[in-house]
């Protein structure tokens, strides 16, 4: 495997400084905190909303993000260019996907702080948030490889955004449509889950089961991502 | 000792070959230019020798590795690349662009000041580059191409669409490039650029290598044997050369009324057309 740390430093500090520059990119870092500011409560189904704003936050930043820097780079030529200098494909993956994780997790960690949302059990939370980064980082990553354009690449991240974002609030029509059931696996009900069962204290099985779906979709989605980085990058 | 040799090569894509059996050879030090229509196999070729595509069939080795070792870590560092189409990121500075290559190839910073330099983009580089011009801009991508000061460069079409000012500073470049030793593989359509740049250029139509040599042995090889003498009267006289034609050069010679004289050469685009039927740019 043919990696080199200061070649990702290399990716990641031209991808950011590309990213502070580009605002149509940028300001999806607003959203979650806009989000936050709008929906902090002390009621009782303060979990509910939170898990909604970082799953709207996971979609509407780390997928856009993602999407968006892997697009510009296909319709501007440039990932062209980096493949002929020594940077291998996992150098300039992994320096993307570095900074978009970065970025998100800063932004999710003080939308969390401003909405006031107060957990017994910070150590699970982070994990949970960020392994959800990387998933929605690797969704973000298929999102761009199948976007020729950066306008293709941000339309691209909008079913992502209502299937994972809605799909928690689907389930309160499981009963009267069972085949709903299915969305309970998504990994953002599975948050919805985790968060909801830290609320009420609930045994360390109970937590350890959402957990251990989002991992396994993280997982999977990730291979996938960086199957079809290869093989997108040999087609062109 | 070639830095590039090509033997047999063949690439199909599915039932169209876009290369036929091409074989030469270029030893190090040498511009060697890669002439033909679009469409005509070049910048397949291009892609085989930097290891973007697989040939079908036959061998290519780029300074003595197959050429499909080329996009190992190791032997990127030994070529730089342009083409046409190279992208530069367009928010950053030229400055800024050049950092990136500077730092993916682990470079001093001092690089960068003697890469601008020699494009002479020094005094604009703090320019993005969203706002340069297109001369500028693949002043800026030849920057990035041999930033790493490559032993090998190989260039598709580097002028295409410049101004003669802009086209002429790009030659100047690569000229004084290869005078410090680097061996230049250039692709073009275009045939002044092909004779002012290259040792020797091959023509290439539909796949096939239809001809190859110096420009002036190919000037040689397909000229028609005969000289035009133009007279002081005004008249042309187009006679071949022989017996016959020496002494008629001497009487007019003899009674000064020779103006000029000059051999009947075609020029590269006058062989290309020659040899392929095809018109060039």
């Amino acid at each position: 495997m043919n990696v080199s740390l200061k070649r990702i430093q290399a990716i990641f500090i031209k991808d950011y400084k590309e990213f502070s520059r580009n605002y149509a990119v940028s300001i999806m870092i607003v959203f979650p905190i806009v989000f936050a500011l709008l929906y902090r409560t002390e009621a009782g189904d303060q979990a509910a909303i939170y898990a909604f704003i970082m799953n709207f936050s996971l979609a509407m930043l780390t997928s856009f993000v993602q999407a968006c820097l892997i697009a510009e780079e296909k319709e501007r030529n440039t990932l062209r260019s980096l493949m002929m200098t020594p940077a291998s494909m996992l150098d300039v993956l992994i320096g993307k996907s570095a900074l978009v994780f970065l970025i998100s997790a800063a932004v999710l960690a003080f939308t969390t702080y401003l909405f006031g949302y107060e957990t017994s059990n910070v150590l699970l939370l982070t994990a949970a948030l960020g392994i959800s980064i990387l998933l929605y980082t690797a969704i973000g990553t298929i999102c761009g490889l199948y976007s020729k354009t950066l306008l293709e690449a941000s339309l691209s991240v909008f079913p992502v955004l209502i299937i994972f974002t809605a799909g928690p609030f689907a389930l309160s029509f499981e009963e009267q449509y069972p085949f709903l059931e299915v969305l309970r696996y998504l990994p953002s009900s599975q948050l919805s889950e985790l968060l909801m069962a830290m609320e009420v204290g609930a045994a360390s099985g109970d937590l350890a089961k959402p957990l251990v779906i989002i991992a396994v979709w993280t997982i999977v989605v990730t291979i996938i991502s960086f199957v079809l980085y290869k093989k997108r990058l040999m087609d062109q | 000792m070639n830095a590039i040799s090509v033997q047999n090569i063949q690439k199909a894509f599915g039932g169209n070959m876009a290369l036929k059996d091409v074989s030469f050879e270029i030893p190090k030090g040498e511009i060697f230019g890669f002439l033909g229509p679009s469409g005509s196999g070049k910048t397949t070729l291009l892609k085989i020798l930097t290891a973007q595509l697989e040939a079908t069939d036959g061998h290519a080795a780029v300074m003595e590795m197959p050429s499909r070792m080329m996009q190992k870590t190791a032997q990127k560092r030994r070529f730089g690349i342009l083409t046409d189409n190279s992208g530069l990121y367009e928010r950053l500075s030229i400055e800024e662009n050049l950092d990136v290559f500077r730092r993916l190839y682990d470079l001093p910073k001092s690089s960068i000041d003697q890469v601008l330099h020699f494009v002479n983009l020094n005094t604009d580089r703090k320019k993005r580059v969203s706002v340069l011009s297109k001369g500028m801009r693949q002043r800026v991508t030849l920057a990035c191409a041999i930033i790493h000061e490559p032993e090998l460069l190989f260039l598709d079409e580097p002028t295409s669409a410049l101004d003669p000012v802009n086209t002429a500073h790009i030659h100047k470049g690569l000229r004084y490039l290869n005078e410090r030793g680097t061996t230049i593989f250039l692709t073009t359509h275009d045939m002044t650029e092909a004779e002012s740049l290259c040792e020797r250029v091959a023509i290439l139509h539909k796949g096939e290598i239809r001809a190859i040599g110096a420009p002036d042995e190919l000037k040689k090889i397909h000229r028609d044997g005969t000289l035009t003498v133009e007279l002081t009267s005004g008249e042309k006289e187009r006679l071949s050369m022989d017996e016959d034609s020496a002494a008629a050069i001497a009487g007019w010679m003899s009674r000064g009324q020779i103006d000029r004289m000059y051999t009947n050469e075609l020029s590269l685009g006058d062989i290309f057309i020659k040899l392929t039927g095809s018109e060039l740019v």
